[in-house]
Order: C-alpha cells, then structure tokens, then sequence
C-alpha cells in the first residue's frame, strides 16, 4: 500500500538544518531527506541563510557610543533605587537582588547630623529612606571594601558628594540625598532623587 | 556556592566594556541602521542601570537580549502606528520591515549590505527571531523566553524567516555560497 509521502513540517525543517531535534525524530528526518529533493532542498535553505548571516562582518561599536554608556549613571535620572557610584562617576551596583532593599530597618532613621540644604517633603522622607543604609551594609558586607556608614550628608542637585566627584544630574525640582560610605581610596555613594 | 559569597559586583564600566559590542551588535542588525542601533543601545543601558536591584546573577547576557530585543520590537511597533495613522490602508503591508530610511545611506559601512538589507526586509518578528538565532546564538528555548513565544512559533518564524532572507540574496547576491554536495544532513 502506498502511504502519502510525509514531508517535514516548516517546524522540522528548521530544527533539523539546526541540528536541534532530539534523536529519535532526528533520525527519521534524516532518513525522509536523504530520499525526499524537496525537502533536502528546504534544509539546505535553511542552511545557507545562516550562512550568509554569519558570513557577514559584525558592526563595530561607533566611537563615542562608549563613552555615552560609561556616562549613563550620571546622565540618568535616579528612580529612586539606591545606586553606588565611585570616584570616578562609575557606578557600583548596590546589591543583586532585592532582599537586600525590603529588609526593613526600624524605627525611622533621620540623621540628624546631617540637615538636608533642600528640606524634602516630610512624607516622602518617612516613605522610603531605609533601604539606602541597609543597602550600604550590604554593599560593604559584600566585600566591595571595608569600612562603615560613617557620615550620610544631603546634597543639592548640583552639590559633589564630599568625598568624590559624583556628577548627580536629578529629575528638574527633585532633591538627592547621597549616602557616603569612606573606604580606602573611595567612596561608595548611595543617591536617590525625591520626587 | 562559595564562588556566589565571594562574588563582587561588578562597577559600571565594567558592565559596558563587556557588554557593549554584543547589544550594540544586536541592535544594529535589528534595526539596520546606526542611528536606531546607538539609540536602542543607549536605552538599553539605561533601562540596566535603572534596574539593577532586580538584577540576579547568571541571567546578564539573557537580560540584556530581552530588553534590546523588546525595545527593538517596541520601537518598530510605535512607527507602525505612525504610519498607519497617517497613510492609507493599502500601505500596510511593508510596513512590518521597517525600513531604515535615510540612515540606510551609512548604514553600509558597518555590515555586509546585501545581508542586512535582506535582514531589513523581513517582518520584524521574523527578524528577532533569525537574528537571535543564527547571529546571537540562542536556542529555540531562549528564544521564547526572550520573545515571549512558544517554541514552535520560533521554530516557524526561523524557518520562514531564513526562506525570505534565502531568497532575497538569492535575487541580490548571486555568489551567496551554494548547498555544498557534501552537506551533512544526518545526525
């Protein structure tokens, strides 16, 4: 009796030019091409697309492009997550992860060393300044270097961070707070905007 | 496991010097032309750097294909409704290529032209799709993971994609290097 010839699905056809079947279907594609023209036809298709594609040079990053990426922590507005930014304007992830930004820290912490130059908004200041000193801990318990939580300071839009040239550029209006962390060579700074 | 104790983040630049070619490669053959490629590539980076806490280590690569990908994506779609707002109905059909425009001019000098004009011409989908694949590397599974697709439609999408892509170079570049009689077919 004569059965209808089978052809590869669509599906197949890429799977198997990909070498992406798993073996029991695998063999019988490989036994359907090697007697079926068309559907050899169609993996070889498949094949030389992927040539092609791979056979052209890759773009090559423009210049300045890298630059403008190194500068993206201080030509972004802060979300208000707290971020870590280093002498040089280069930022230091803060944490991977969130655990380290829910775990509260009670009661409400404001330092009061530290008067802030643009008074925030009372409710916003309850609303969200805990995270940033657990995250500090955080970043010093991850070993990006020693030391402590020695001085938290607020700061202007346009004020440098006492220990290093951090270039903030905020929303329009907003107020940043910079959470410093002294270590050897460098400050870890911790910013966020106010809203 | 004492490697993830240890593990330091790393600083910003280095994130850029790593990753940079790779999404500014990806964007620039999604896009097929410079200035949307610096442009997706830019956000991209702001999109990491606004997001790092949710970051988790291991998915790096993963996270900056899908938001890349997405942003890509996002941006043919938000042109579409552009154009069909502002031309007739029977311009539909192109549509999905979107075509580079007046960037295309310099967009020469960065790769093959006959292959990224192809490129260019594939629905937009069907693009991600390829260019994940054969040019990025990922599997059928990350793939769907990265588009939001179940793997058959990715498998399909590859498929056609490639025979549209065949077939353009085929009418554009005649030397494009033929089925070899040797080609492995089995295993």
């Amino acid at each position: 009796m004569n059965l209808p010839v089978q052809h590869l699905s669509d599906e197949a056809v890429a799977a198997f030019a990909d070498g992406a079947l798993g073996n029991g279907a695998r063999a019988r594609a490989a036994r359907h091409v090697a007697d079926c023209p068309e559907c050899a036809h169609a993996v070889a298709v498949q094949r030389e697309a992927v040539w092609a594609l791979r056979a052209a040079p890759a773009p090559t990053l423009p210049g300045g492009l890298l630059e403008r990426l190194r500068a993206v922590p201080t030509t972004t507005p802060l979300s208000g997550r707290p971020i870590a930014v280093d002498d040089d304007g280069a930022a230091v992830f803060p944490a991977f992860g969130t655990a380290a930004f829910v775990e509260p820290v009670a009661p409400p912490v404001v330092p009061p060393a530290a008067p802030p130059v643009v008074p925030p908004a009372p409710a916003e200041r309850r609303s969200r300044p805990y995270g940033l000193l657990t995250a500090a801990a955080a970043v010093v318990a991850l070993g990006a270097v020693g030391g402590t939580v020695a001085s938290t300071s607020s700061a202007g839009p346009s004020t440098p961070a006492p220990n290093g040239p951090v270039r903030m550029q905020p929303a329009g209006g907003s107020t940043v707070e910079l959470f410093v962390a002294p270590t050897a060579g460098t400050a870890a700074v911790f910013a966020r905007t106010g809203r | 496991m004492t490697d993830a104790a240890v593990w330091v983040p790393p600083t910003w630049d280095e994130v850029v010097r790593e990753h940079a070619d790779r999404v500014y490669r990806l964007a620039y053959r999604l896009s097929g032309n410079r200035a949307d490629a610096e442009d997706l590539t830019q956000e991209t980076f702001v999109r990491v750097f606004k997001s790092l806490a949710e970051y988790t280590p291991g998915t790096f690569e993963g996270w900056l294909h899908r938001i890349t990908t997405n942003l890509f994506l996002d941006m043919v779609r938000r042109r579409q409704r552009i154009r069909f707002d502002a031309l007739p109905d029977d311009a539909g059909d192109r549509l999905a290529s979107n075509s580079a425009g007046p960037e295309q001019a310099y967009a020469e000098l960065h790769l093959d032209p006959e292959v990224q004009q192809a490129l260019d011409e594939l629905p937009a989908d069907f693009r991600a799709a390829v260019v994940l694949c054969d040019l990025e590397g990922l599997s059928y599974e990350e793939i769907a993971a990265t588009l939001g697709i179940k793997v058959g439609t990715v498998r399909s999408r590859i498929h056609r994609g490639r025979v549209l892509l065949r077939e353009a170079l085929a009418h554009r570049a005649p030397g494009v290097r033929p089925a070899e009689p040797g080609i492995e077919v089995q295993a």
